[in-house]
């Protein structure tokens, strides 16, 4: 074996460190949650073997297929309505007018608390006795307004504070994909005549896709994760009535309040396959190295 | 000539007025729902200055009228284990980004830079990781920890995030760009593969280590199922999830002054590196997809 060739065996050394750490911390605990979704197991005594039983049991589950319910509920309101909010920002701060900078940072303002600390804030804000039910209170004449305990209310409530916080972030990422455009293009459509309007949805609009498709799926697989914001901001960690209960709470519920890990494990793996579906469509259609690097 | 020139400065004073009014419309929007995005965490910070008995006051105090100083932020101290929290907050997100970044680029290196039987499929398993959410491995996570008998102790934090799929993959693609030559001229000199790594490979990744460490730190900082599930002394106990049992008892009123002044100095150190490193800290997000 040549010198040069057996140099490139020290690469070995180098991706090994990571390569034992996912082994431990990532294939093992994959196979073992493939593995306890087929058994009983209250984490006092040893496993045991049911098979399918856990995944039927879900059929009837009613806990599980409210939260099928929430989580559907959750992921359409927290990815169509921040896709376009965040796509007005990002072409509105695209524009040049005074004071630009000062405002794009008092927008950006809502992704620097942690979602915990974004729930708490709100909780507040939400609270019958609150800022936004004496606001809005009189103007639908119904005092005080309890935001977090009405069951229609609650779960919107969820999605309009995930939006809030996530909407600037989504709104970095248009911007960049807008600023990525050559300003030749939207310059030679004007020239052809197009007004502002036309030049956007014919030419900034198509070339705007692989940002579209990155944002779509990022946001898609986030919101199937919606967790945080049910757990701390609604009452009794998703409620009233189980209304903001997602998948990830149902885990965390099965798995840490009643210990029956073996129903946890399998939502878990139904949850996987929800999320795996959504990141072969990104996978699809947009080419890993889309974003910059640079 | 005349009617051509007071042709010509009607037209440069309607241009003129147009961009105004443009402007003005453009600045009123924005300014509009800038405010109403920027309102939540401003009441936030004000609130931390309130006496408890104006935190609900209507109309709301803008500005408190019984301005309290810092004594909500003492009361936090007294009222929960806050400097605890911190420091443990702290101490596992300095662990995590030094980890997630040093092993990292050693193995973002080592794939970039040798070609060694088996490099693909490895890299494959890598990127395969990513596509994995946490709340998939939380329940195997938490038996794998037990087995390995670290519940309630750092270990059981802070050992599942210790290195991340993607600080692999993002130094991968950054050590691409270095140049061969340098590394081979190294060599010649007689450096061992090592020392090149650490000495010339290293410190040419510094921007994208930046970036990464960057939304390592936020991603940890943020971080909250993990250590609500694994964390059950109270010793233990981060941030996120100090607050949320402080604000979730059941048989009280949270005392919500010291709740915002316990989220504001929460907020601090994620401001502090969005006001120094503002490049790294959007460009980390972007590339990653991730927000903390």
């Amino acid at each position: 074996m040549g010198l040069v060739q057996r140099r490139q065996y020290n690469g070995l050394l180098f991706v090994a460190p990571a390569v034992i750490f996912f082994l431990i911390f990532f294939f093992y605990p994959i196979i073992i949650g493939f593995g306890l979704s087929l058994t009983d197991f209250t984490l006092l005594k040893p496993p045991v073997w049911v098979g399918l039983q856990n995944y039927q049991d879900l059929l009837n589950d009613r806990l599980f297929l409210k939260s099928l319910n929430v989580t559907i509920g959750f992921v359409l309101g927290s990815t169509v309505p921040v896709w376009f909010i965040s796509l007005a920002m990002a072409v509105l701060f695209f524009q040049r007018f005074p004071g630009r900078e000062l405002m794009k940072v008092l927008f950006f303002t809502p992704l620097l608390p942690s979602v915990v600390v974004v729930s708490v804030i709100w909780k507040l804000l939400l609270h019958p006795s609150g800022i936004l039910s004496s606001v809005i209170g009189p103007i639908v004449g119904q005092m005080p307004i309890k935001w977090l305990f009405d069951l229609q209310l609650s779960p919107i409530m969820s999605v309009v504070v995930h939006d809030w916080h996530i909407a600037p972030f989504y709104m970095i990422i248009w911007l960049s994909g807008l600023t990525a455009i050559p300003p030749e293009l939207r310059d030679a459509a004007r020239v052809d005549g197009a007004n502002a309007l036309q030049s956007f949805l014919r030419v900034e609009l198509p070339l705007l896709k692989p940002t579209a498709v990155f944002v779509a799926a990022i946001s898609t697989i986030r919101a199937f994760q919606g967790f945080s914001i049910q757990f701390v901001m609604s009452p009794s960690q998703g409620g009233p009535l189980d209304v903001n209960t997602t998948l990830g709470i149902v885990i965390w519920k099965y798995g840490f309040q009643f210990f029956r890990m073996g129903d946890a494990a399998a939502i878990s793996v139904v949850l996987f396959a929800f999320i795996l579906i959504f990141t072969l469509f990104q996978l699809r259609l947009g080419r890993s190295d889309d974003f910059s690097l640079s | 000539m005349a009617s051509i020139k007071a042709y010509e400065s009607d037209w440069a004073f309607e241009a003129r007025l147009r961009r105004r009014i443009r402007n003005l419309i453009l600045v009123s929007v924005a300014l509009l729902i800038s405010l109403l995005f920027f309102f939540p965490v401003y009441l936030m910070f004000s609130s931390s200055f309130k006496a408890e008995g104006e935190i609900f006051a209507i109309p709301m105090h803008w500005i408190p009228h019984e301005f309290q100083g810092f004594r909500q932020y003492e009361f936090a101290f007294e009222e929960t284990r806050i400097e605890r929290w911190y420091v443990n907050s702290l101490l596992i997100a300095a662990v995590q980004t030094i980890a997630t970044v040093f092993f990292g680029a050693l193995a973002g290196y080592g794939f970039a830079k040798y070609r060694f039987p088996g490099r693909n499929i490895l890299f494959l398993f890598i990127l395969s990781i990513m596509t994995v959410p946490f709340q998939i491995l939380v329940i195997p996570m938490f038996v794998l920890v037990n087995q390995l008998g670290w519940h309630n102790s750092y270990e059981g934090i802070i050992m599942p995030g210790l290195i991340s799929a993607f600080g692999v993959f993002m130094m991968r693609q950054f050590a691409y760009n270095i140049p061969d030559e340098l590394l081979d001229a190294a060599r010649i000199d007689g450096a061992s593969e090592f020392s090149i790594f650490w000495r010339i490979a290293l410190p040419m990744l510094k921007p994208a280590a930046a970036s990464l460490a960057i939304i390592t730190f936020l991603f940890s900082w943020n971080n909250f199922l993990w250590p609500l599930v694994i964390a059950q002394n109270r010793d233990l106990v981060t941030l996120p999830v100090g607050l949320t049992y402080f604000s979730q008892s059941l048989d009280r009123e949270p005392l919500w002054a010291v709740a915002m002044a316990v989220s504001t100095m929460a907020t601090i150190p994620v401001i502090l590196l969005f006001v120094f490193f503002q490049r790294y800290f959007i460009e980390g997000m972007m590339v990653s997809g991730i927000k903390g």
